[in-house]
C-alpha cells in the first residue's frame, strides 16, 4: 500500500506542477505545429513547376541541324517551353540572373553551352535535360548518317517528334511521412525521452525539501520507496506522452499508422528508459547540479542527433556513431518503418533494447541504493 | 522508571572521523530528555541512529526492549522524527502532509482521517487543513513539520531544533504541545540552541560534546556539578571591542564570552578576582554600566564543560 500511496503523491505534485506538466505538453505540440508548418517543404515530395523560358544564341553552319533545332524548339513550346533567341544588345547574364529567362544556351558547331538560374534550380535542371536529349539525339543522327545517310536522315527528321525529353523515375513510396507526421513522431519520442528530467530529480528533490528524512525514518523499505516513486513518475510521463499523441492524431491529423497499440507500448518502454536513466545518473552523480548538467547535455545531443528537430540523413563518421547512439534515432526509424512499412519485428527490437538499457540503469540504482545509508 | 530506550557503547564513525563515541545512555518512559551540545558535538548524529535513518558502526539501540536494528519496522512504527529542517511538502495541504506521512505508517481509511484532523487540530491547524504550506508563516510551517510526526501516535519523538527561527508566539504554542504530548505518555527527545527551552521543558539533560555524553542529570543535578564556579555578568557601553583574552589571563576565571552589552564570565567561586576584572575593563576603556554575580545555571554548565558556547 505504501507503494501505491507513494505513487499517488508523485502523481498529485506533478500534476500541481503546472509549469513542469504545461512543458511537457505545451513543448511538443507547439514545435509539432511550427517545425511541421516550416519546414513542410522539406518533406514534401511535389514542386510546382513555374514559367520555363530559354533564351538562346543558335550559330548553325549545317541545315540539318538547324531543322532539327527548330523542330525542337516547336516540340518543347508544345510542352509549355518558351524558347526566345536572343537580341541583340540583350545581356544573357542580366536575364538569367533577374529571373526573366530560366535559362541561356548556345547552341553552334562545337556543341551546347547551358548557362542555368540558380533560382530556379527544378526548371532549370529541366531545360539542361531536355537540351541534353536534344543533343545525344542530334550526336546519334550525325553518327547514323555518316554509316548510312538514309537512316540519319529519318532519325534527324523524327528525334523532334518525341515528346520524352525528360523521363522521370521516381522512389517515393505509396505512403511517406508529411512534416506533421515526422514531427508528431519526433516530438513525441522527444518529450518521452524527457522524462529523464523529472526521474534524475525524482530522490533530489526529497533531499532538497528535507523529505527524504521522513520518508526514511517511516516503516518503509528504500524499495518500496523506489518503486511507488517510479510508477508515480511514469505514469504521469506516459499520459503526458499519450496526449501529445492524441492531440497529434486527431487535431494535426498526423498518421501513426495501423499498429497504434504497439507504438504506445514502444512509447511506454522508452518512458522507462528515460526514468531508468534519470534515476541512475540521479544516483551514479551524487551532486545534484552535476547529474542534472549532465541530463540536460545528453538530452539535447540525443535530441540533435536523433532527428528531433530535423532528419538527420547520410552520415558519415563520427556523426553516424552520434546518430546511432541517441535513443531517439532508434526508437524514431522503428516507429517509421512501423507505421509506413509494417515493420513490426524493426519496433519489437528497440522495445527490447530500451527494456534492456532500463533493466541496467534500474539494477545499478538499486546497488547506489542500497550501498548508501540514506538517500 | 522503565526505559523506553537504551543506547549502549554506541559509536559511529565517517571514514577516521568519529562522531559518536562509545556512548551509553538510557531514557526512561514519559522523559522530555533534553540533548545539548554544541554544533559539530554528535547529538545529530545519535538522533539520527536512533530515528533508524544512519547505522550505528558500534553498539546497539534498543527502543521499548527491541534493538532498532534487528527490529526496524517495530522501532520506525513506535518513532516520530521533527527535523530540525522543514519536511514538508509544499505542493500538498496541510492535511495531505500530515495524511501521507502517517499512511506510511499503515494508518488507512477512517483511521487516518480521524488521526490526521487530530494531529492538525494538536498543532492548532485545524482550520488551515485546506491551505497549502507555501501561505504559512515560519511557525506555522514548524508546527505543521510537528503534525506530520505525530499523527500515528509514536511512543517516542524526537524533536531536533523545533522552534529554530520562529516567533516567541509560534515557540511558546510549540513547546506547550511538547508538554501536552508529554502528558499524554510520549517520551520526547528534546534538542535546542536556546539553553532556556531545554531549562524550562526538559526533565533530564545530556550534554554531548565530541561525540562523548560528559554530564548527565536533572537541571539541579547538572547546575550542582559547578558549585564551585560563580558567573560574572557585565554590562557595558559597545564602543569599542573587548579584549576577551586579558580577561581569561586573570586568575580563577574559567571562561568569558561576549552577548551583545554584556560580558558573561565564568569564574572560580574561591578566587575574589572582580576586583581585577574591574581593572582590566577600565584599563581597556570599556564604560561598565552594571555588575551583577549570577548562580550558576545550565549555560554556564555548559560553558565550564565543553569551554564552548552552545551557539558557536
Amino acid at each position: 500500500m505504501a507503494i501505491w500511496r507513494i505513487a499517488l503523491k508523485e502523481i498529485l505534485s506533478s500534476v500541481r506542477n503546472r509549469q513542469t506538466f504545461l512543458f511537457m505538453l505545451a513543448l511538443p505540440i507547439i514545435l509539432m505545429l511550427i517545425l511541421g508548418a516550416g519546414l513542410s517543404n522539406a518533406f514534401s515530395s511535389k514542386h510546382s513547376v513555374g514559367e520555363v523560358r530559354l533564351l538562346y544564341k543558335a550559330t548553325f553552319s549545317e541545315n540539318d541541324m538547324s531543322a532539327y533545332w527548330d523542330s525542337f524548339t516547336k516540340a518543347i513550346g508544345k510542352e509549355g517551353v518558351e524558347v526566345v533567341p536572343i537580341r541583340p544588345g540583350m545581356d544573357w547574364r542580366q536575364e538569367v540572373s533577374s529571373g526573366r529567362y530560366t535559362a541561356y544556351a548556345t547552341i553552334d558547331k562545337d556543341g551546347i553551352a547551358f548557362f542555368g538560374s540558380s533560382k530556379n534550380t527544378v526548371e532549370s535542371g529541366i531545360l539542361q535535360g531536355m537540351l541534353v536529349a536534344f543533343a545525344d539525339r542530334y550526336a546519334l543522327g550525325t553518327a547514323a548518317f555518316q554509316a548510312s545517310p538514309g537512316v540519319g536522315t529519318n532519325i534527324l527528321k523524327h528525334a523532334a517528334e518525341s515528346k520524352d525529353f525528360i523521363q522521370e523515375t521516381t522512389l517515393v513510396a505509396d505512403r511517406k511521412p508529411g512534416s506533421i507526421d515526422y514531427y508528431a513522431v519526433s516530438m513525441t519520442t522527444m518529450i518521452a525521452l524527457f522524462s529523464i528530467i523529472s526521474a534524475n530529480y525524482l530522490f533530489g528533490a526529497e533531499r532538497a525539501r528535507k523529505t527524504a528524512i521522513r520518508l526514511m525514518a517511516a516503516p518503509i523499505s528504500k524499495g518500496e520507496i523506489l518503486v511507488g516513486k517510479m510508477i508515480g513518475n511514469v505514469f504521469i510521463n506516459t499520459l503526458c506522452v499519450l496526449v501529445v499523441v492524441l492531440f497529434s492524431k486527431f487535431v494535426y491529423h498526423a498518421y501513426w499508422g495501423n499498429h497504434f497499440w504497439l507504438v504506445l507500448l514502444a512509447l511506454l518502454t522508452e518512458v522507462l528508459l528515460a526514468v531508468s536513466l534519470g534515476l541512475g545518473i540521479g544516483f551514479l552523480l551524487t551532486k545534484q547540479e552535476g547529474s542534472y548538467m549532465v541530463v540536460m547535455i545528453f538530452l539535447q545531443c540525443a535530441s540533435f542527433f536523433g532527428g528531433a528537430y530535423f532528419p538527420i540523413e547520410n552520415t558519415e563518421g563520427i556523426l553516424t556513431l552520434l546518430t546511432n547512439l541517441s535513443p531517439l534515432r532508434w526508437i524514431n526509424t522503428a516507429l517509421l518503418e512501423l507505421i509506413y512499412m509494417d515493420n513490426i519485428v524493426a519496433v519489437w527490437k528497440v522495445i527490447g533494447l530500451n527494456l534492456g538499457i532500463a533493466a541496467v540503469f534500474l539494477v545499478l540504482t538499486v546497488i547506489s541504493i542500497r550501498r548508501r545509508e540514506a538517500f | 522508571m522503565s526505559h523506553v530506550l537504551e543506547i549502549r557503547n554506541l559509536t559511529k564513525k565517517f571514514g577516521d572521523f568519529i562522531a559518536v563515541d562509545n556512548m551509553t545512555l538510557n531514557i526512561g518512559e514519559g522523559e522530555i530528555f533534553g540533548f545539548l551540545g554544541a554544533n559539530g558535538a554528535g547529538k545529530s548524529t545519535t538522533i539520527n541512529m536512533i530515528a533508524s535513518l544512519l547505522r550505528p558502526t558500534k553498539g546497539e539501540i534498543v527502543l521499548l526492549g527491541k534493538n532498532i536494528v534487528k527490529d526496524s519496522k517495530f522501532a520506525k512504527m513506535n518513532t516520530g522524527i521533527v527535523p530540525q529542517e522543514l519536511a514538508i511538502y509544499e505542493d500538498m495541504t496541510a492535511y495531505e502532509n500530515v495524511s501521507f506521512f502517517a499512511g506510511l505508517y499503515g494508518l488507512r481509511g477512517a483511521m487516518l482521517r480521524e488521526r490526521t484532523e487530530e494531529a492538525l487540530a494538536f498543532v492548532g491547524l485545524g482550520d488551515k487543513h485546506q491551505s497549502f504550506p507555501k501561505n504559512f508563516s515560519g511557525g506555522m510551517k514548524r508546527r505543521l513539520n510537528i503534525a506530520c510526526a505525530i499523527a500515528h501516535l509514536p511512543k517516542l519523538i524526537i524533536m531536533d531544533e523545533p522552534t529554530v527561527g520562529i516567533d516567541p508566539q509560534s515557540r511558546n504554542y510549540i513547546l506547550q504541545s511538547v508538554r501536552k504530548l508529554n502528558e499524554m505518555g510520549c517520551t520526547i527527545i528534546y534538542t535546542s540552541h536556546y539553553m532556556e527551552e531545554v531549562e524550562e521543558i526538559c526533565t533530564r539533560i545530556a550534554i554531548v560534546d565530541h561525540g562523548k555524553i560528559i554530564a548527565e542529570g536533572t537541571k539541579e543535578q547538572l547546575t550542582s556539578i559547578i558549585t564551585d564556579t560563580k558567573e560574572i555578568w557585565i554590562g557595558f557601553r559597545a564602543d569599542g571591542a573587548i579584549s576577551i583574552e586579558s580577561l581569561q589571563g586573570i586568575a580563577g576565571v574559567t571562561a568569558v564570552r561576549q552577548e551583545e552589552n554584556t560580558l558573561k564570565i565564568v569564574s572560580k567561586s574561591e578566587v575574589n578576582n572582580l576586583n581585577r576584572i574591574i581593572q582590566q575593563l577600565i584599563k581597556d576603556q570599556v564604560e561598565i554600566r552594571s555588575v551583577e554575580e549570577q548562580a550558576p545555571n545550565l549555560e554556564s554548565v555548559f560553558l565550564t564543560l565543553t569551554g564552548r558556547n552552545l551557539r558557536d
